[in-house]
Order: C-alpha cells, then sequence, then structure tokens
C-alpha cells in the first residue's frame, strides 16, 4: 500500500482526481472541517500543533496495521498546522482500493486511531 | 547523557517551555526526570510519555534515549 503524510501550514488543497487506474475501484475522501462552535463557544477557528515526526510515524503505523484488515492501494492523509479558521479543512484522508468495504472501513478505522493516538492537538 | 524533553499543547503552557535539553542517567525513569526538573508540575494520568518518539511507560528506565515528550490528551483531525 502506497502511504503518503503531509503537515501543511497553508490550506488543504485536495489532490488532484487520479483517474486511469485499471485496479481502483473505490475512493473515499474524507474533510475534517472546523466547525464554528467548539463547547458552546463561538470560536474564530483553532491552532494545531502537533508532534511531527512521531505524529508521521503513529499514523504510519496505523495505516500500516489497518491495511491486513482493510486492504488498500493507496492512502493520503494531510494535516493542517497552526491556526486553521472555521469553515476551513483541518484533515483530509483520501483512501484508494480495489473494493468499496475496504477504503470506507479504512477510513473510518484511521480517523478513530488518529484522533485517539496521534500526537495531535488542537487549541482554541 | 543529554536528551531532550519536549511539551505539548496544555503541559507546554503549564510547564512554561516546549523544549529542553537536561542531562540525565540511562537507569532515570522519565517520571523521575520530570520530578527533577518541575517538582511542583502535577503528573496527570491522562498524560502519556513517550521515548524516542514511541509511546512509554512512566516508570520504565530510559536507556539511551535521545527524546522525552510529554503527551496531553490528543485531539488532532
Amino acid at each position: 500500500m502506497k502511504t503518503h503524510i503531509e503537515f501543511t501550514h497553508s490550506p488543504i488543497v485536495p489532490p488532484r482526481m487520479e483517474i486511469g487506474a485499471k485496479e481502483i475501484g473505490a475512493q473515499v475522501e474524507f474533510l475534517g472541517i472546523v466547525r464554528e462552535l467548539e463547547d458552546v463557544q463561538a470560536i474564530a477557528g483553532l491552532h494545531y500543533e502537533a508532534h511531527e515526526p512521531m505524529a508521521r510515524s503513529t499514523i504510519e503505523k496505523i495505516f500500516s496495521e489497518l491495511a491486513v484488515l482493510y486492504p488498500c492501494e493507496e492512502v493520503r492523509l494531510i494535516h493542517r498546522l497552526d491556526f486553521v479558521p472555521v469553515g476551513e479543512t483541518a484533515l483530509y484522508i483520501r483512501v484508494r482500493s480495489r473494493h468499496r468495504r475496504s477504503a470506507l472501513r479504512m477510513t473510518e478505522a484511521a480517523i478513530d486511531q488518529i484522533k485517539a493516538d496521534a500526537p495531535i492537538w488542537k487549541l482554541t | 547523557m543529554q536528551i531532550n524533553i519536549l511539551a505539548f499543547a496544555q503541559t507546554r503552557i503549564e510547564l512554561g517551555f516546549s523544549e529542553l535539553t537536561v542531562e540525565v542517567s540511562p537507569t532515570e525513569t522519565p517520571r523521575a526526570v520530570l520530578r527533577r526538573i518541575a517538582p511542583d508540575f502535577s503528573l496527570d494520568k491522562s498524560i502519556r510519555v513517550a521515548v524516542n518518539r514511541e509511546y512509554s511507560d512512566w516508570d520504565k528506565p530510559m536507556g539511551e534515549a535521545f527524546e522525552l515528550a510529554l503527551i496531553p490528551p490528543v485531539s488532532g483531525g
């Protein structure tokens, strides 16, 4: 499985749709967007910080372990850091696989585990 | 040996540093090092420790480590 992990301090631009791969039957994209309300308080955005090298290795391990259960061809993750205004994307994940079930389950399970273990924090 | 201690999010604010280099012994545990450099810091159970960028145990000697990171509850995504 190809794995691309990126941290950026700029607005996330979803990578261009790749077409033409004959073995890809499903592509799932997830965008985590900053909401206006955080604990019922209106905010302008969130500040994200990360232990980048550890976050990268933790996320790589999560994808690699999940790939045993949900075989996929490619995963791409972009996490934005520093200030992310309301309405903008903080997390982008794209999963491509032969079959839809693997891509859907990989996406959901990866998000759950990243939120539990990847050393990334949001501060209001 | 010297190690870098990294603090993030709430722990960075409470400790007042994001990075600190300290002299430690390989037999010292992360808990002992933290008590030594920040005796007043309250080590909440929700704070995990990472040694050399992998989750570890507060009471496990660090060996030849280069980095100790305090990991308060994470909230990425």
